[in-house]
């Protein structure tokens, strides 16, 4: 069994490490439904200098924002500037649309890839290096809505103006842009649209898409008719229509040859007043914008001296040995425990640092990466590794895979053994190493209840610390297993080994497969049905494999025939686990009564109302979370004395990663869930409670 | 060719959407202010049935809902639909709130539900009539949740809009918005003209079967 774990657990990392490569974009603000950036078509800036900037979405598929009319429902995005004073805002130049009808309802929107160009020019007093910022807000809906907003910073130096790496992207806005139209557009009282001009009868077809609401209806039939030198559209006016009115918008034309050209029409008349898209709100931004692209300060606190936060790591690490989420590994470790009592001393000696040196290497490698995650930019938190489905969906398929070999259903070895001496016979340093590690991975996203504070001061640490904070954890961690290696003397009350490590062993696999349904139950929270049923099927063709491979293993006749169908039966496995989108098809509803969606905004505005408010941030992976809502947060008196008190509670599900709960995290000096703030009433600060609650101190928490 | 995808593989895409789209757009008929309101008859979340010729002689509102809705919650976190509902129902308005969200979709509820949700966020509708099918929507062409109807005593439809000015899911602008509803209400309670009668809708749009 030790043998397969490097060969997994390199595969695991592999798959992390490729996931994490598509987020090298700087600054994006990113939801599973849209990753936003602001680019500019220029690196460097002078006094004076006219600069193209541009809002760039990058949707999932299915999601869509809205044009500048979003037609019958939806919103279009909407942009703050923060830039010098007196710099002259241009707005969005917009591309054309698309229609979207779900039944009744036919809106205007953007899908794919899109880039909302517009333009700011600096006055020539300004100072360089120039900052430039934006606060926007969109809104993206696919079957249902979510609004999302973000900031966004750009900094300018002086130099001559070269184009940056997003230029082409602007270049091609420009040419896909609708272009004034040649033509002389009329409209009549009765709605009709008419274009005059020399090549008019080039025109085939045409979609009219107005600027702004209610002068026609959005999703009624345009019919086309030609004649008189004239193209005509018959319009259906809406309800604020007024042929006094300028009609203006985008009209989309195939010509008789087939090409297609797309035109900004307006006819004479009072144009409409239509609010900007891009407004310059300010010099620079306000020093407390909430936002995922702004990191505040911590405000608990200062951050724990060096050697203090090694030693709370170090116990920590410890504790997190007795936290739910290891229980899985607990089997792996009790296994390796019912072996020490055989092994000469000094070799017990090794497989002990070996552990523990898999625990430690394991803890860093993880620090490293989520370093180098921040650094890309990337908003990544501890226990990030279990927001990816595709992470749990492996987990998951690991740990089936160990529960069948405790099971006995198949043996590594490749030999035939007798199974009492089975593991006690020739584990490998390797598989002590291996199983350091895979003890990590499942363990870390509980942070134990000394380890918030230690992780989130180690992440802002210079790298030396960091690093030296991570192996403190990690020692800790492996201190039990150390000592019994060390201190022989208590490796003699271990039992000797017997018939009974085989029922043990057998009896641990359920715990294994308890942990497999857990993690499959976490990726149907992240992925729905879809995901769960793939990771079944894979845990079904792995369950096959292994049957084939024990059968072999148990000395049939033409062994060979069935280790080859146990391969064939494994590969699909893989392909099952890449079935599961790593995108989650859809925010989690808030099913909870009394219970709201966490928002920053929501936040805030509670606050400045004076409301007192509770705010839970969790995930369906932390298992520690879970039991504190069971024991405390869900039990009757706590939830009728917030009732009572009218106290709001906010939920934040971290299950997949949202930048604006990371932030949150973050101001409170954490890393990780579980974080529980109490907001007062009229101001007063804030409450951080501890990371293990009990109804009493909830209660004595808020002031019952 | 390729390199246009932005404006001409759009327009293609555009236009095949549009030449589908019409099928479904065309049936729709939307009611006109100063005309008699659509008929209906429909459940409500107790299993009773509501008609609009029983409602006769009362100013009626009609808010079309969906729990999941941004926009919908933007009314109901900032307690800004309660009011709406309280003043209106204290004066003798009947009130109804409409989920036509089809089966499956959201913003769909049952009755058990319905009331749950009423009795949480303390709304306080007349009835809150089920429309699984979108019958009622389509008939007064419900675009959005919040969409906002008000029909006189006389059975004309009175206003049909938004419920304010500020198209946007965040509850600081209620304050600073034109409430279009309140007013629209409050002048037909009163017997006056509604001055503003045909407002933009804005929100998340109906999740209506397809």
């Amino acid at each position: 069994m030790k043998r397969i774990l490097p060969v997994l657990f390199a595969a695991l990392l592999a798959s992390l490490s490729s996931r994490c490569a598509l987020a090298l974009e700087s600054a994006p603000v990113v939801s599973p439904r849209a990753k936003v950036t602001l680019v500019s078509s220029v690196d460097t800036a002078g006094p004076d200098a006219a600069l193209e900037l541009g809002l760039r979405f990058v949707l999932s598929p299915g999601w869509h924002i809205y044009w500048m009319n979003p037609g019958d429902a939806g919103q279009a995005p909407a942009i703050d500037l923060y830039a010098p004073d007196a710099s002259v805002v241009s707005d969005i130049r917009w591309p054309a649309p698309k229609v979207h009808v779900d039944g009744p309802v036919t809106t205007f929107v953007h899908e794919g890839n899109v880039l909302l160009p517009f333009g700011i020019k600096l006055p020539a007093t300004t100072t360089l290096p120039v900052n430039v910022a934006a606060k926007a807000r969109w809104l993206v809906c696919k079957d249902i809505c979510i609004p999302e907003e973000g900031v966004f910073r750009l900094v300018f130096p002086a130099g001559p103006a070269k184009p940056s790496s997003a230029a082409p992207q602007f270049d091609a806005a420009r040419v896909a842009e609708p272009a004034p139209s040649p033509y002389r557009a009329t409209v009549g009282a009765d709605g009709t649209l008419s274009l005059r001009g020399d090549d008019v009868s080039r025109i085939a077809s045409a979609r009219f898409f107005p600027a702004d609401w209610g002068m026609v209806e959005h999703g009624a039939a345009q019919p086309a008719s030609a004649g008189d030198g004239a193209f005509r559209l018959a319009l259906t006016t809406g309800p604020a229509f007024d042929a006094a009115q300028q009609l203006a918008g985008v009209l989309l034309i195939r010509d008789r040859d087939g090409a297609e050209r797309a035109q900004w029409i307006a006819t004479a008349g009072t144009p409409a007043a239509r609010a900007a898209a891009v407004r310059r709100v300010a010099d620079a931004l306000p020093a407390d914008v909430p936002g995922a692209m702004n990191p505040s300060p911590p405000t608990s606190g200062p951050a724990p001296p060096f050697l203090h936060a090694v030693l709370l790591a170090l116990a920590g690490g410890v504790l997190l040995n007795l936290m739910p989420c290891v229980f899985p590994v607990l089997a792996i470790k009790a296994l390796s425990l019912t072996k020490m009592g055989t092994h000469a001393r000094a070799a017990v000696r090794m497989q002990s640092l070996a552990y523990g040196a898999g625990v430690t290497t394991t803890f860093m490698l993880l620090a490293m990466l989520l370093l180098a995650l921040r650094a890309a930019g990337t908003q990544a938190g501890w226990g990030f590794q279990f927001q990816s489905p595709l992470f749990v969906a492996a987990m998951a398929v690991l740990l089936s895979a160990i529960g069948l070999n405790l099971s006995g259903v198949f043996d590594i070895s490749g030999r035939v053994v007798h199974a009492g001496d089975a593991l006690a016979a020739r584990d490998g340093l390797s598989g002590s190493f291996f199983t350091g590690a895979l003890a990590v991975v499942v363990a870390t996203p509980c942070t134990a209840p000394f380890m918030g504070g230690a992780i989130a001061a180690a992440l802002t640490a210079p790298a030396g610390q960091t690093l030296a904070i991570f192996a403190a954890l990690g020692a800790g961690m492996a201190l039990p297993y150390l000592l019994l290696g060390f201190f022989p003397a208590l490796a003699q009350y271990l039992p000797r080994p017997g018939s009974w490590t085989l029922r043990l062993k057998q009896a641990l696999a359920f715990p294994m497969y308890g942990a497999a349904v857990w993690l499959v139950w976490v990726l149907g929270k992240q992925t729905g049905a879809d995901g769960v049923l793939w990771v079944l099927i894979a845990i079904v063709l792995l369950a096959l494999a292994a049957w084939l491979f024990g059968v072999a293993q148990s000395g049939a006749a033409r062994a060979g025939v069935w280790r080859l169908a146990s391969v064939l039966a494994l590969s699909p496995v893989f392909v099952a686990v890449g079935q599961i989108p790593d995108l989650p098809s859809q925010t989690a509803a808030q099913g909870e009564d009394g219970v709201q969606a966490f928002a920053p905004q929501r936040l805030a505005q509670l606050r400045a109302e004076g409301e007192p408010v509770f705010v839970n941030m969790t995930a369906a992976w932390c298992v520690t979370c879970l039991m504190n809502e069971k024991v405390a947060l869900s039990r009757p008196a706590v939830r009728q004395a917030f009732e009572q008190q009218g106290i709001h509670y906010l939920k934040g599900d971290w299950t997949r990663a949202d930048p604006a709960i990371t932030e949150f995290l973050r101001a409170h000096g954490r890393d990780g869930v579980p974080l529980y703030v109490f907001f007062p009433p009229d101001g007063a600060p804030p409450v951080v409670l501890p990371q293990i609650l009990t109804e009493g101190i909830v209660l004595e928490r808020i002031g019952t | 060719m390729k390199h246009l995808l932005t404006g001409r593989g759009a327009l293609t895409r555009g236009m095949l959407a549009i030449a589908l789209g019409l099928a479904g757009a065309c049936a729709l008929a939307a009611p006109k202010v100063g005309e008699p309101a659509p008929a209906f008859t429909a459940q409500d979340s107790n299993g009773r049935t509501v008609t609009l010729a029983g409602l006769a002689g009362k100013t009626v509102v009609m808010e079309w809902t969906n729990d999941g809705c941004p926009y919908v919650a933007k009314w109901y976190r900032s307690g800004g639909m309660q009011a709406l509902q309280r003043d209106a129902t204290a004066r003798g308005a009947v009130w109804l709130t409409v989920a036509s969200s089809a089966p499956g979709e959201q913003g769909h509820v049952d009755g058990v539900t319905a009331n749950r949700e009423m009795r949480d966020s303390g709304a306080v509708p007349t009835h809150f009539l089920l429309d699984p099918k979108g019958d009622i929507g389509r008939a007064y062409a419900a675009q959005v949740t919040p969409h906002m109807y008000v029909i006189a005593p006389d059975g004309t439809l009175a206003y049909m809009g938004g419920i304010d000015s500020i198209a946007s899911a965040d509850p600081a602008d209620i304050p600073k918005a034109e409430p279009f509803a309140r007013l629209a209400i409050e002048a037909v309670l009163d017997g006056r003209k509604v001055a503003k009668p045909v407002t933009r809708p804005y929100g998340c749009s109906v999740k209506y079967a397809n």
